[in-house]
């Protein structure tokens, strides 16, 4: 429920035109992890408790928030895999919708569109590469960020919001 | 550059060098800024040349550089700096947008550990059974002594070439100047043809003759019309931020306030709508639909070559119901009888033809023409682009939609025009073409296969993936060519005269003297005796101009790589060679004529041309380009000027936004003149095809990929996403031939046979498929006839048919494709 609620105020909040200034990345703090922090095997990257496997199985998706609080992010269980994604598209900034039939990131502000089951792969669109993909280590229920493959929009390096 | 997982990107100096750089990929020509600071240097997260503060999260529609707005470059003193060119937000034309293509510009420069480090460096010849390295002395020299002798013994028509004629990356006011003074008027040959297509003509020749040059209106007085008509064009993908910025504030509504101030007082503002003519579903039309709502969309999905009747019934319905622009046309055109006579046509036999309703006819009608509740008739921007242009037949396609214009007065009015949506940037000015009227233009590419003309020189295209029969093509220059290349093999010496006729002497026994000019190695490459390497966008300064008309200098950032120059000093240094043989022999006559390219830099080529000629040369600058300075250029930044230049004031040059406002068009009369189009039958070649073979063949861009492929096929992004040219087959059709997504089938008829990655969708109908051109690897241009417009010598690229079948799938190639929905 609580990623639902998350979702119809995104919705309202951005306002999806060609040249609005409406929508701005800085989100209300998603689920930041829910255990303290440790360190990744990857540099400058910690390893966060995002989820439960479980809850992903049975809702098909849910938010979160990686590296830090202003770094939306999305885990999808797609083709029986967990898959997470920064949701911010790399062509201008605005978040994407998740089309769960299609298993496809869907930017409204100019219709650029990412393939979830394939490594956020631009199926069409202005952006200049895939989606961020979050590194993810799964144990036991546990799912567990610990990087993150591609540059965020608007950062100059993942860790630096 | 692939960033490792805990890489940032270097900051750039607040010293940083900041330049103005103008797309090099297509019409619309977006903005940019080039930030160039020296590689070990960086500025700080709060102190740098961005302005912002970088160590924060920056916001949507901030300024950002992606991965590949970035790269390491090296200039030719060594030194080694980094280079970000991120979209300009102070240009009105892409408003701080990037398109896939210009996103990449950064990635795209030269870098000798990147994907772009087989760039041509250094000229090179053939000896010794390879291309091999060497001065651009010896190899300006070879070319000059095989030219003359050809002038002097066969005649300057025996030297063929196809050559860029536009703007943007490779091309330029600079660069076709040089080419074209070097072809048309010092080496003097008619033998000529233009980048993508087999002769030396316009795409839009009717359009002229009727009064109206295609790039009448702007894309701001695009954001503010009532009704879009978008035939054969698909923006989204092809002409990125017209559709993007201004196609879409126009659907959603951002430009209310604009049409406000612009319309007529009293005049209604009604939802804009957006009327598409396209055989497929394109991602444009369901863009649009996602912006504006279906039932501001109208898909006409016409039935492939008869854009022509939908055109002529388009206007006899809005005759019929006296919507026409009567006063218009009555103070401002002719010919109009004569037109409507051939053309009346009926809405049922249309429907028939078309396999359009009559209901959506009457509707795209009605959103052109009838008058709004204010009693104010539509503004209609109208655009039109290789669908109509590469169709049925060029000359009538064109003619059909401007007569759509001219009854409606869609043309010369705020918030109209009617234009080709266009493909590269323009950059036009050359001595005039002397060769025949446009009915008798040579076809070089198939006078080439019949065996005919001594050279081939080859500029910044390639035509082997992007001519008609294509295959043919290839065949017959590997084989004309090899003749030479035999011939160069069994010459043993080191003098350039004996090597001159040799080469000379093999041209005369069905050889072909094939000279390459580009950035990379190609197809064309391969066949060359002689190539020499260009100097492309960033690399020196160029002008160009838009699908507005905007005229800008895109400016020089770095060093080309190795030797390689603009292509205007090429012909520079051709046409110099030419002259020193021609004075060696004691020919001054001859001489003469290669003189005037004692050019220095680009610049003395722009101030030769562009601003020397004016209106004694074909120019798209016209008289007042005469006006126009590198220095004013600069100072205009990426917003530029709208040819034509009205004026210099404070030392700010002032243009024209609209054309024709005035109600005088390009004819003797000053009237724009209607055409009579009637439907041409299929060609006899493309009815062949379709009798033999059971699928139709469209073809056309996609988003990701530009032209031949050169820098996109290269890079990582794209050539993974893009591995080979998809070709889409609707999803019966694939269950009949057991294709599934990202088979490779094989596609053939009698003029040849191609591969392509099979893609499931319906988003193209039952017995038609359509194929991405300008994949090297997978050429749909394989498929294409040797028809031609009798009247204009464009080809019909767009209409072919072959059998389908599948010959396998390779895993590894698709791994990264991704076979969703676009459309």
């Amino acid at each position: 429920m609580e990623i639902i609620e998350v979702q119809q105020t995104r919705r309202e909040f951005f306002k999806f035109s060609a040249l609005g200034l409406g929508a701005v990345v800085a989100a209300p703090s998603l689920i930041a992890g829910d255990a303290p922090p440790s360190m990744s095997v990857y540099g400058g990257y910690t390893k966060n408790r995002v989820g439960s496997l479980a809850q992903l199985k049975k809702a098909g998706e849910f938010d979160f928030s990686y590296p830090d609080e202003s770094a939306l992010c999305k885990a999808v269980y797609v083709n029986n895999e967990v898959k997470a994604y920064s949701i911010i598209c790399t062509h201008k900034g605005c978040p994407t919708i998740y089309n769960k039939e299609k298993a496809m990131f869907e930017c409204p502000c100019h219709f650029t569109k990412y393939d979830a089951k394939n490594n956020g792969q631009m199926v069409i669109g202005q952006a200049t590469g895939a989606l961020p993909r979050v590194l993810l280590e799964i144990s036991g229920d546990d799912i567990f960020a610990i990087g993150v493959d591609g540059l965020i929009f608007g950062r100059i390096n993942n860790t630096v919001g | 550059m692939a960033l490792t997982l805990n890489d940032r990107l270097p900051i750039p100096h607040k010293n940083a060098e900041v330049k103005n750089v103008t797309c090099e990929f297509c019409i619309v020509g977006c903005g940019y800024k080039s930030y160039k600071w020296p590689l070990g240097t960086e500025g700080t997260y709060k102190d740098n040349a961005l302005g912002i503060d970088l160590s924060q999260q920056q916001p949507t529609y901030g300024d950002w550089c992606s991965e590949r707005m970035f790269n390491t470059i090296t200039d030719r003193d060594g030194k080694k700096y980094n280079l970000m060119v991120i979209p300009d937000k102070t240009c009105v034309v892409n408003v701080g947008q990037n398109s896939v293509r210009g996103g990449m510009m950064g990635v795209s420069t030269f870098n000798a550990a990147s994907p772009t480090k087989d760039r041509l460096k250094e000229p090179q010849i053939f000896r010794g059974g390879m291309l091999m390295e060497t001065s651009w002395e010896e190899a300006t020299t070879i070319i000059a002594k095989v030219y003359k002798k050809i002038i002097d013994n066969d005649g300057a028509d025996e030297i063929s070439h196809k050559t860029f004629d536009h703007g943007g990356g490779g091309g330029g006011f600079e660069n076709t100047w040089g080419t074209g003074k070097l072809f048309h008027t010092a080496i003097g040959t008619a033998s000529a043809s233009i980048h993508n297509r087999p002769a030396y003509n316009s795409e839009v020749h009717s359009s002229r003759e009727m009064g109206i040059g295609e790039l009448n209106s702007s894309y701001y007085d695009t954001s503010i019309s009532d009704t879009m008509v978008v035939i054969g064009c698909n923006p989204y993908e092809c002409q990125t931020n017209l559709f993007n910025i201004h196609i879409q504030s126009n659907l959603d509504g951002s430009t209310v306030a604009n049409k406000k101030q612009e319309f007529d007082k009293g005049e209604s503002i009604d939802k804009s709508r957006i009327i598409f003519v396209d055989p497929r579903r394109t991602a444009s039309i369901t863009n649009a639909i996602a912006i504006a709502g279906k039932e501001n969309v109208l898909h006409l999905q016409i039935k492939p070559g008869q854009d022509i009747t939908l055109m002529n019934a388009l206007v006899s319905y809005i005759m019929e119901q006296g919507w026409e622009a009567k006063e218009f046309i009555k103070n401002h055109t002719e010919n109009f009888d004569a037109m409507y006579k051939v053309n009346k046509v009926s809405l049922e036999y249309a429907s028939s033809i078309t396999n359009i309703s009559v209901a959506d006819i009457k509707k795209a009608a009605e959103w052109i023409a009838k008058p709004k509740p204010s009693g104010h008739r539509p503004r209609n921007a109208i655009y039109y682009e290789k669908g109509i242009i590469w169709g049925i037949k060029n000359y009538e396609n064109v003619a059909s939609i401007v007569n759509l214009a001219l009854v409606t007065h869609s043309v010369g009015r705020v918030g109209t025009g009617v234009c080709r949506a266009g493909g590269h940037q323009e950059g036009y000015t050359r001595p005039e073409y002397t060769g025949p009227s446009r009915q008798n233009l040579a076809v070089i590419d198939t006078d080439i296969i019949e065996g005919k003309y001594l050279v081939y020189s080859i500029w910044g295209t390639n035509p082997f993936g992007q001519s008609i029969a294509t295959q043919r093509l290839r065949n017959a220059v590997t084989k004309r060519s090899q003749i030479v290349k035999d011939a160069i093999n069994g010459y043993h010496g080191n003098n350039l005269d004996e090597l001159a006729d040799i080469i000379y002497n093999a041209c005369k026994s069905g050889g072909l003297f094939v000279v390459d000019i580009d950035i990379y190695p190609t197809q064309s490459s391969e066949r060359a005796h002689i190539v020499l390497p260009a100097a492309t966008t960033m690399e020196m300064n160029l002008t160009s101009m838009s699908g507005e008309r905007r005229l800008r200098l895109s400016e020089k950032v770095m060093d080309a790589p190795g030797s390689a120059k603009p292509d205007c000093l090429i012909a520079a240094d051709i046409a110099n060679a030419l002259k020193a043989e021609y004075l060696k022999a004691g020919n001054k006559t001859m001489a003469k004529r290669f003189e005037g390219f004692e050019w220095k830099n680009e610049e003395d080529s722009f101030k030769d041309g562009f601003a020397g000629q004016g209106s004694k040369m074909a120019s798209q600058g016209g008289s007042t380009g005469t006006l126009a300075t590198y220095k004013l250029l600069r100072d205009a930044g990426n917003n530029g000027v709208q040819l034509p230049i009205v004026k210099v004031e404070n030392g700010k040059l002032i243009g024209t936004r609209l054309n024709y406002a005035d109600g005088k068009f390009g004819t003797k009369s000053g009237r724009a003149t209607f055409l009579p189009t009637p439907q041409p039958a299929m060609p006899k070649q493309v009815a062949k095809q379709v009798k033999r073979y059971k699928y139709w063949v469209n073809s056309g861009r996609i988003n990701e990929v530009w032209q031949s492929n050169y820098h996109t096929g290269r890079l990582e992004f794209t050539a993974k996403r893009w591995p080979m040219a998809p070709l889409e087959i609707h999803p019966n059709d694939a269950k009949e031939l057991g294709v599934t997504s990202g088979d490779i089938v094989q596609l053939s008829n009698d003029y040849g046979s191609t591969r392509a990655i099979a893609i499931v969708t319906d988003a193209v109908r039952k017995g038609e498929v359509f194929g991405a051109f300008g994949f090297q690897n997978s050429i749909i241009n394989d498929l294409c006839t040797d028809y031609v417009d009798p009247d204009t010598k464009i080809p019909f690229y767009k209409g072919t048919a072959a059998n389908i079948v599948k010959v396998g799938r390779s895993e590894g190639l698709i791994k990264d494709m991704t076979f969703l929905e676009r459309a």
